[in-house]
């Protein structure tokens, strides 16, 4: 049996690269987010539009959007788009990451989200209700912590996010002790990282509905589409 | 003597011509001092393997009579072709004779035939170039079965052994499965053939190097996970003390056939009857895995699945698989890529088809293996389903009663045990239950099953959420009857504030259970990865998985969505 600080010292050890995978993972849920509310916003507005032909294609793509399990997606981007691609009218050569891919595909859970959620915020900011609209921005932040909790799935798929890395570590110190700890130290960044944010998340709305001095019931952002993993 | 007929290997590939034709007519006026006799080393399995062609006589007028093996027993020897610097397959003993796996095999025919064996040492580059010039009689080295190599010599059914691709790794790697290596630095030589394919199929970061030795040298720097190279190659190096330890731990992947080759216009003659009878009786016997064993190769998977489809019988107590009065042999016993349309019949006939005409191929189809792995992989996939959503409710009914009881201690824990379950990962909870608390248990002798881990692992991280989804619930009715509590009683009372988000959750839930493919419980993407690494055909499958997918969320969110609809109308009564 490794004595305890043993373990204690490997995790420490270990700690730099164990948290440089974690900046993969908010690096990819950040240009998931980024990709996805762009589109969503889109989509959005498409939903709000006089045009019943917009307004029924908004529906569509946002219903397409909901359905897509991310996992699959995941797996499909990473089969089916090339390595790498040439930049069109020209001779350079760019690689297209696996990181990029499982951006793209948690991209879609946003765009879903997005759709379903700013369309109504949008709708009363152009009211003028400002307030009620700027409820989106908690709900919002809550939901990319789903997305960064769901950026653990880029490890299947080989990316060297904080997941992949705990099997790295394992692999690379062949420690069988070391498997249950550097799990459980991973959860520990998880869960250090989205449970404050998610109390001012909460808090932050609490304070933007008592300004607005609702009386009526709004609830938390309603469980969004996409199952956190 | 013997060095001149089969000992040199530096003569390998600039043999000159003459030699081995003067080597020849020595060996057949001096047959025993060429050759060893055959059955004393032909191993355990060959006691069996008596009479050869009698199980399967050729069929008379049917097969021609081989004017080339009345030469060789008018010769008194056989002039095989076989590799001396392919160890274990073909090369030389300390003492400069040749031995090997293959250097078995032509003994043995040899011995079927009734004369003695005289070894004619070829490379990959001149090995048909010899049969196609008369030089010898057979090939038998390391020889891939191909389309082309079919059009220049007549390649013998059954295949007698395999080769393909696979990783060479340090003794300490903890890789099982191709899908452990995905997304890894893999080192891999330049211009192998494979290594695009590969990369494609299991997803691979090569890197490149020019030799093998470098390549290898870098696996043991730990520059990369493993060398990939062909298994054959690397089965001599695993041998080698320099790599003691070193492992070929994955599953041969793009797997081709090796085949004896005869003359090109041995087709359908008693000769190739005559070889054709003794591999097939090789499969039967065992003869091959014996001799695998004996020269320290890896137990394939190629000769094992050979072994159980060329003993399998008919009720008639015939052969399934055997070669008919014509020399064809059973279409489903042969090697599958060299059946066309013409060879097939019903749903496999109208794949090739597809197939021949458009590229696509629809594997999952046509092919009875990969249909039935899509379809078992969709049960499983359906079964997970059903239990995350059901373990999911349950999760989170039994959270929310316990979180609204009137003892603090045990809101609290409730409370917090779900806002862990919300904000870990379900895929780092299901590698911290099976990995982790797994190796704990592995010394009490316990295994954990992977589906049930992730069962177990989706319900909690659902089951938090639909918790928190009742618990608010809760707040609104508390509103309006100030002493609400949910107990079992009272559960269908928040019934229609808490309907939408549960059932958002029992969606995702049901998105989520691909997750299983992590840690191999074979449900609908394990066996479409599993596909696509057999055939390589990537947009069949992928496509094919997306839309089963969606079509499966489609059902369960109609599903899901009528029971809510039930649910909330029951409640409002």
């Amino acid at each position: 049996m490794i004595p305890f600080t043993e373990i204690i010292w490997d995790l420490v050890t270990w700690t730099p690269f164990l948290a440089g995978g974690f900046a993969m993972n908010i690096l990819i849920s950040l240009v998931a987010m980024t990709i996805g509310t762009s589109l969503g916003w889109i989509i959005a507005n498409m939903r709000l539009a006089t045009s019943p032909r917009t307004y029924r294609a908004s529906l569509y793509l946002t219903e397409i959007t909901r359905n897509i399990p991310t996992f699959v997606f995941l797996f499909y981007l990473a089969f089916m788009l090339p390595g790498e691609f040439t930049v069109p009218f020209t001779a350079s050569i760019v690689g297209f990451p696996s990181w990029l891919k499982a951006s793209l595909a948690l991209s879609i859970a946003v765009i879903g989200f997005c759709s379903d959620n700013l369309s109504p915020a949008i709708r009363e900011w152009r009211k003028g209700d400002h307030g009620v609209a700027l409820l989106f921005i908690p709900s919002w932040t809550s939901y990319a912590l789903i997305i960064v909790m769901a950026s653990s799935t880029a490890s299947v798929i080989g990316v060297s996010e904080l997941v992949s890395r705990c099997n790295t570590v394992i692999n690379a110190t062949g420690k069988t002790q070391i498997m249950l700890p550097v799990y459980l130290y991973a959860c520990v960044f998880f869960v250090g990282f989205c449970y404050p944010l998610n109390i001012l998340m909460k808090h932050l709305k609490s304070v933007i509905g008592r300004r607005l001095r609702e009386t009526a019931y709004r609830g938390t952002p309603s469980v969004s589409s996409i199952s956190g993993g | 003597m013997l060095a001149v007929a089969g000992g040199q290997p530096a003569a390998d590939g600039q043999f000159p011509h003459r030699p081995i034709r003067l080597a020849a007519a020595e060996a057949a006026t001096s047959p025993a001092s060429t050759t060893t006799p055959a059955p004393t080393k032909a191993g355990s399995g060959d006691a069996k393997a008596a009479p050869p062609a009698a199980a399967q006589p050729p069929g008379e007028g049917t097969t021609r009579r081989s004017e080339r093996l009345a030469l060789i027993k008018r010769r008194g020897t056989l002039l095989a072709g076989i590799k001396t610097d392919y160890p274990p397959f073909g090369t030389v003993n300390e003492s400069g004779v040749p031995i090997g796996f293959e250097h078995d095999l032509a003994e043995d025919i040899a011995r079927r035939i009734g004369v003695t064996l005289t070894r004619v040492p070829v490379s990959s580059a001149n090995r048909l170039q010899k049969l196609e010039e008369g030089a010898i009689d057979l090939v038998i080295a390391t020889q891939g079965d191909t389309a082309e190599r079919r059009k220049i010599a007549t390649q013998i059914e059954p295949n007698y052994y395999s080769s393909g691709v696979t990783l060479f790794v340090p003794p300490d790697s903890q890789l099982r499965d191709w899908s452990d290596v995905r997304g890894q630095k893999v080192c891999a030589t330049q211009g192998a053939y494979f290594n695009r394919e590969m990369a494609r199929r299991y997803l691979l970061d090569l890197q490149m190097f020019g030799n093998a030795r470098d390549a290898k040298l870098a696996v043991r720097d730990k520059r990369c996970v493993g060398y990939m190279f062909d298994n054959t190659a690397l089965a001599a190096d695993v041998l080698r003390p320099e790599w003691a330890g070193y492992k070929m731990p994955l599953a041969v992947s793009l797997v081709t056939p090796w085949s004896i080759a005869i003359g090109r216009g041995e087709d359908k003659t008693d000769f190739e009857a005559l070889v054709s009878d003794a591999v097939a009786d090789w499969h039967r016997t065992g003869f091959l895995i014996e001799r695998e064993k004996a020269w320290g190769l890896q137990p394939s998977k190629f000769l094992q699945d050979m072994r159980v489809r060329w003993t399998q019988k008919s009720p008639d107590g015939q052969f399934v698989c055997r070669r008919f009065a014509d020399g064809s042999i059973t279409p489903e016993c042969r090697n599958p890529i060299f059946l066309s349309a013409a060879d097939a019949s019903g749903l496999r006939r109208f794949g090739l088809q597809i197939k021949d005409l458009t590229g696509i191929d629809l594997t999952i189809l046509y092919d009875d293996y990969d249909r039935s792995a899509y379809f078992s992989g969709l049960l499983i996939t359906l079964l997970l389903t059903v239990l995350c959503i059901g373990g999911s409710l349950a999760v989170g009914v039994l959270g929310a009663l316990a979180a609204e009881r009137k003892a603090a201690l045990l809101r609290r824990a409730t409370l917090l045990v779900s806002v862990c379950g919300r904000m870990t990962p379900p895929l780092l909870q299901i590698y911290l239950v099976l990995v982790g608390v797994g190796s704990l248990l592995a010394g009490l002798g316990i295994t954990l099953s992977p589906l049930v881990v992730v069962v177990a692992c989706l319900s909690y991280y659902t089951g938090s959420s639909v918790m928190v989804a009742m618990l608010e619930a809760a707040g609104v009715r508390r509103r309006t009857v100030p002493d609400y509590r949910i107990t079992l009683r009272t559960l269908r009372e928040i019934v229609p504030n808490s309907s939408g988000p549960v059932v958002a959750a029992l969606v995702n839930v049901s998105k989520a259970t691909m997750m299983g493919s992590a840690v191999a419980v074979p449900e609908l993407l394990s066996a479409a990865t599993s596909i696509v690494s057999d055939h390589g055909n990537v947009g069949v499958v992928m496509n094919a998985l997306l839309l089963t997918f969606l079509l499966l969320i489609f059902v369960v969110v109609r599903m899901l969505g009528k029971l809510e609809r039930t649910l909330v109308r029951e409640a409002a009564k």
